[in-house]
């Protein structure tokens, strides 16, 4: 529960209502939690990235004084597991597919102790050549032996090491590349890279009877829920997920994870059990990074700057599992067709299996590398038409009535506002010195559809609780809930506290993941208020004895419309008793048809539901002898429709810029030849310090959008990473005359770049 | 080996029996309860653990606990007066510089250790200042403005 | 189980030592590096942070003296060290974050030995000396041969170092700039000292040391031979730091690839030779100076 502050200026100023908990270290998080009698896990990792187990013995460590259990898979169900695609299990059974591999979970009296349990638990292997290089898995010996066995989605074209793969085709590509005036190809490869919420997750199990509670720092409660259900063979309904405070997940803490592991330990334990993760293990545990991928890309345009052909091949690092990633290939193809007019394409992405980390969502899953290769792509086409590459964007961006990769039409949006906006902001064209230079990105990202539920309820005092499944992860969405509702019913944000983050508590909601929080779970709570809107308007024109339609709510009060003085408080309202309880879950918007006829891999991203748009604009200092980039200021200009909480808005789109500007220069995961990370911690895997944060300056293109959420509101929280990179990318191209195809774009491969630029 | 000590956390005494080698930050957060600081990394590279040693930021989980024995800690839960907020978390809120709010602790702490050895400082001395807390919600923008808003002299007033 | 003696006597400490006792200051290298996995931390511990005899700068009859104690920041906010000892300066003030500038000290930075430590070049350069004390005595050891290898000293384990002095070297002007990918939270991927003397527009002594690049920080002879005598000046430096370069014998690592760390040697090293010029010519080079010459804002 939480309690929404009272602005304390006129204007509309926003605290958030977890604020206060959080600046005076009161507020818990997951790892803050402590129960009674509780146990301590640790997990055992795979010792190889690709192995066959040929032993596993456990004695010496459940021998150890103090340990309370010793799990393996023949504890467990024999469960398979994953989103779209079930191939894993909960501890490793035949082989080891990644070094994050769980091989056996402990429970201890201590930390200590379980770590040394661990320890003491012998794994004999047989070492395999592990598929560290994605983009050749098809051929190499095969990740998953028994793919064929394993249940999934039928659409995603799996065979072998590839788990999915996908096709964007409008026209003859072919035909029209031969048309054209210019014809550009460029080949772009990407490191994978980590999310890196600054809290380390954990999670703390509790069984009561044959139920179990487990809080967890999840972003999505609700799978969490499932995914225990599933690994443990017992019904939903037998688990509650609460999430304490959130440190962070930037997706890395979607999808089910270590949920299963220790409700498993806590119940053969018969206590509750602890885990929390370190930084390694928030590197090499997680089944959630960012994927690697290689980008291949053939652009074809007229002399005009009209984009008539262009051709895609894609190949993602799928990593060892499934998870929730098993659309990244259509992702990523819709990506490489980005938000331009193309006349005939043909983009095809492959997903392959690899024996390293699962890639599953990463704020904008697939955008930002894709994003980051065609717009390179996009820019030197400007450069081969002689065009100015904001010209060419002006020229080809998407506008109201255009048709999309597969011909979807869109209705009103603010594309070419955002570059026009970005622009000007930056100061593009000014004069600068030689080693700075200014380089320009679009990009797009799709709204997600989803169900969700809510309730509001008033209290006797004329307050009110907001009760929902949504997952508040750090960003605000939850928090802005208060002021939706208000509004509905004429009351004050303040009025309102929250009770969210505990499946037991509130209808299902697809959590913290999709920039879906305010898209969907608000529309919600804005559904249930309007529930009780209705109760309050038909207790008041009772009570006023006059016309329901002629009472309105404004300022905690029920008034006669034109008649203010006659009115009832709210709180009179309420505490005369009656049902002032509302239950909402709004329309789900319907993704916009198109012609996805000539398509494979099918996966619902065909089409994007009201997309929002993106132009950033980055202002780079070069230094030419060691490839060092300064990023000096960033000019971000977005459609996310019509903005609710501006204060909310803005910290998305500082925090996804510097996130971006990491993923551009400093954050790459770096694997060795045995599918080792050779980077896990964060003096070698460099996150942006405030120190190298730039100025970011932001403009909202606020355009009314259909389909969209509350008030004409679309997503927020992913696209401010997704075209960071790209303008980056090419403004260091304008200082160094040569583009760097590879991401992260550290100071060694900008030096490069530049030394076989000027060879 | 277990040893007593005093550590005196925001002005309160705290009798304790540690280990020789636990970190100031495992002693703070586990013996005595006071769970405001985080640990993100374990090796002084995010500064959420930061606490200030006789008014200077130190990384809690790299410091050992025993060498605190007799020294003043001050960890976010000292920084408010009474029921209230201080200005900097004042600040911190208005300016929108809490998301997820992991971090906020440790920024707290440098943020309070750079006022009072520098209370007018430049936006660049509190971007070098804030460098060993790593947020990775804000883009530190808000952060940023909500220290200088605190700053003596500032346009917008020492706020609360 | 570890043990732990907070010593308040020098004799007390060296005491503990001589029982195998390891000395902790500031804790962030031990504490750390046992974390990371690199040495467990030791069975017995002697802190040495109240020992009022390693602490304070001094700087008199041209020596200065560093207490083992002294803190990073202490060394940048020193006005006799931002004189006279100007790389040692620019290295203290970019090492880690302000955290740790306020608690890492020069002697446990020192002994920690990390071929990229920055405070290593400037030591080597300036001719420093480290005061050992045991229960045998005392004893005096150049830097130079203190540093053995990564994270390895000559000192035997019951010596506790006390002290650095480094020598004055009147009218030198000096420079330590590092190669970092980020503004602070840095390494050394890249380093380089530079000390320059000059005489009527002449230098009559040069001493170069490379960070980050071998096993252990050196001094070049070849770069200081290539500046001596001339006038310092873009060719000059570009001679010596060609040199420099040469001498390295760097590693591929999660870093940067060999190949890149040679190429930047010359660069780093031309740069904090042209630094180290102008500060003995008089000219303003701020501290720290690498973010200057990394083109920072």
């Amino acid at each position: 529960m939480a309690t929404v502050e009272e602005p304390r200026a006129a204007e509309a100023l926003f605290i958030r209502p977890d604020g206060k908990e959080k600046v005076t270290g009161l507020g818990r998080y997951t790892a803050d939690l402590n129960l009674t009698g509780q146990a301590h896990a640790k997990l055992r990792y795979a010792d190889h990235a690709h192995a066959r187990i040929t032993r596993v013995d456990v004695s010496k460590a459940r021998a150890l004084p103090g340990v309370l259990a010793v799990l393996t898979h023949e504890d467990v169900p024999d469960v398979k597991y994953g989103g779209m695609v079930q191939d894993r299990r909960l501890f490793a059974k035949d082989k080891v597919l990644w070094e994050g591999d769980v091989i056996a979970g402990v429970a201890a009296l201590t930390a200590e102790l379980a770590e040394q349990a661990v320890s003491l638990i012998d794994v004999e292997y047989e070492r395999l050549e592990p598929v560290v290089d994605f983009a050749a898995a098809e051929g190499a010996p095969l990740v998953h032996e028994d793919w064929e066995s394993d249940s999934g989605d039928d659409t995603m074209g799996r065979d072998g090491n590839r788990i999915g793969y996908s096709t964007i085709v409008k026209g003859d590509a072919d035909a029209a590349m031969a048309e054209a005036d210019v014809v550009v190809k460029g080949r772009y490869t990407t490191d994978c890279s980590q999310g890196v919420p600054i809290e380390p997750r954990a999670v703390i199990a509790e069984w009561h009877g044959d139920r179990v509670t487990v809080w967890s720092s999840t972003q999505v409660p609700y799978a969490a829920r499932a995914g225990v259900a599933t690994v443990l063979e017992i019904p939903e309904s037998s688990v509650r997920i609460v999430v304490p405070l959130l440190g962070g997940g930037f997706g890395a803490k979607c999808d089910f994870h270590f949920e299963g592991h220790v409700a498993a330990l806590a119940r053969a334990a018969r206590r509750p059990v602890k885990l929390v993760f370190s930084r390694r293990e928030e590197f090499v545990a997680v089944d959630h990074r960012r994927e690697g991928m290689v980008i291949e890309l053939e652009t074809g345009a007229k002399a005009d700057g009209t984009i008539v052909a262009h051709r895609g091949r894609l190949v993602l690092d799928k990593g060892a599992y499934c998870g929730e990633g098993g659309f990244f290939a259509q992702m990523a193809a819709m990506h490489a067709c980005g938000p331009y007019r193309m006349e005939n394409i043909f983009v095809e992405a492959s997903l392959n299996y690899s024996n390293t980390q699962p890639s599953s969502s990463i704020r904008a899953p697939t955008a930002p590398q894709t994003c980051w290769a065609l717009e390179q792509q996009i820019d030197e086409l400007a450069h081969a038409l002689g065009l100015d590459p904001v010209e060419l964007r002006r020229r080809t961006l998407i506008e109201e009535g255009a048709e999309g990769p597969t011909r979807q039409v869109f209705e009103k949006l603010g594309m070419k506002e955002t570059l026009e906006r970005a622009v000007e902001m930056i100061g593009y064209g000014r004069e600068l010195p030689e080693d700075e230079a200014i380089g320009v990105a679009c990009g797009w990202w799709p709204c997600f559809g989803a169900p969700s539920g809510a309730y509001v309820q008033l209290h006797s005092d004329g307050t009110g609780t907001i009760i929902t499944g949504a997952q508040e992860n750090g960003t605000g969405a939850v928090m802005a809930f208060p002021i939706l509702v208000a509004e509905q019913l004429g009351m004050s944000p303040g009025d309102f506290s929250l009770l969210y983050q505990d499946t037991d508590a509130a209808p299902w909601d697809m959590g913290s993941c999709g920039s879906q929080t305010t898209f969907n779970s608000g529309r919600a709570a804005i559904a249930a208020a309007v529930e009780v809107r209705e109760q309050l308007l038909d207790a008041a024109a009772a009570k006023l004895e006059v016309d329901r339609e002629d009472v309105e709510l404004v300022d905690g009060e029920a008034r006669v419309k034109g008649a203010p003085e006659t009115s009832v408080t709210i709180v009179d309202l309420v505490g005369e008793g009656g049902p002032f309880h509302g239950k909402g879950s709004g329309d789900v918007p319907e993704a916009p048809e198109c012609d996805a006829e000539g398509c494979v891999g099918r996966l619902g991203m065909e089409s994007f539901l009201a997309p929002q748009l993106i132009t950033q604009a980055a202002h780079v200092k070069v230094d030419r002898e060691t490839g060092v980039v300064r990023v000096l200021k960033v000019a971000a200009a977005h459609d996310s429709g019509v903005i609710v909480n501006p204060m909310g808005a803005n910290g998305q789109v500082t925090g996804g810029v510097v996130m971006g500007i990491g993923q551009a220069l400093t954050e790459g995961t770096q694997i060795d030849a045995e599918g080792r990370q050779r980077n896990p911690y964060l003096l070698d895997y460099k996150l942006t310090t405030a120190a190298d944060a730039p100025e970011i300056e932001i403009a909202w293109v606020e355009t009314p959008t259909a389909n969209a959420g509350p008030k004409g509101s679309k997503g927020i929280g992913e696209p401010p990473c997704v075209a960071t990179s790209g303008a980056i990318a090419n403004a260091i191209r304008n200082v160094i005359g040569t583009p760097v195809r590879q991401l992260p774009m550290t100071p060694e491969r900008v030096w490069t770049a530049t030394r076989e630029g000027n060879q | 080996m277990r040893y007593q000590a005093t550590l005196t956390v925001n002005g309160i005494p705290y009798p304790v029996e540690v280990e020789a080698t636990a970190s100031l930050l495992r002693v703070v957060r586990d013996v005595i309860g006071l769970t405001g600081s985080k640990e993100g990394c374990d090796d002084s590279e995010c500064g959420a653990c930061m606490m200030l040693l006789d008014g200077r930021p130190v990384n809690s989980c790299s410091y050992l606990a025993l060498q605190a024995d007799g020294r003043e800690i001050t960890t976010v839960e000292g920084l408010a007066p009474g029921d209230g907020l201080a200005p900097l978390q004042q600040a911190l809120l208005e300016a929108g510089g809490v998301q997820c709010g992991y971090c906020t602790p440790g920024m707290l702490i440098s943020a309070t250790a750079l006022l009072s050895s520098n209370p007018r400082p430049s936006e660049d001395e509190v971007r070098v200042a804030l460098a060993g807390n790593l947020c990775r919600c804000t883009g530190y923008t808000n952060i940023v403005s909500a220290v200088l808003r605190a700053s003596e002299g500032h346009p917008a007033g020492t706020p609360g | 189980m570890s043990t732990f003696v907070q010593a308040t006597t020098v004799a007390e400490a060296v005491g503990a030592m001589s029982g195998g006792a390891r000395p902790v200051a500031g804790g962030t290298d031990l504490v750390v590096g046992a974390r990371q996995g690199k040495a467990p931390l030791p069975e017995s511990i002697v802190a040495i942070d109240r020992l009022d005899p390693l602490r304070g700068i001094e700087l008199s009859g041209g020596r200065l003296r560093l207490g083992a104690l002294v803190t990073h920041a202490e060394i940048v906010a020193h006005p006799g060290v931002l004189e006279g000892f100007t790389a040692l300066a620019d290295a203290s003030a970019i090492v880690g974050s302000h955290a740790t500038r306020v608690h890492g000290t020069i002697g446990g930075n020192v002994m920690n030995a990390s071929p990229a430590m920055e405070t290593g070049g400037p030591l080597l350069c300036f001719d420093a000396s480290a005061t050992l004390e045991s229960v045998a005595g005392s004893r005096q050891l150049a830097v130079a041969e203190l540093l053995a290898g990564p994270g390895e000293t000559t000192a035997r384990a019951d010596e506790l170092l006390t002290a650095i002095e480094v020598p004055a070297l009147p009218g030198a002007g000096s420079c330590y700039a590092r190669l970092e990918y980020r503004r602070q939270m840095e390494i050394a991927v890249v380093g380089a000292t530079a000390v320059i003397v000059l005489d009527g527009g002449l230098v009559t002594d040069a001493r170069i040391a490379i960070t980050a690049l071998a096993p252990t920080i050196r001094r070049v002879a070849e770069a200081e031979e290539a500046l001596r005598g001339t006038d310092g000046g873009r060719a000059a430096a570009e001679a010596a730091a060609e040199a420099a370069a040469a001498a390295s014998a760097p590693i591929s690592d999660v870093r940067a690839s060999a190949d890149y760390r040679r190429a930047m040697a010359a660069v780093i090293a031309r740069r904090a030779i042209e630094a180290a010029v102008a500060r003995a010519r008089g000219e303003n080079v701020p501290v720290p100076a690498s973010p200057a010459l990394h083109g920072a804002v």
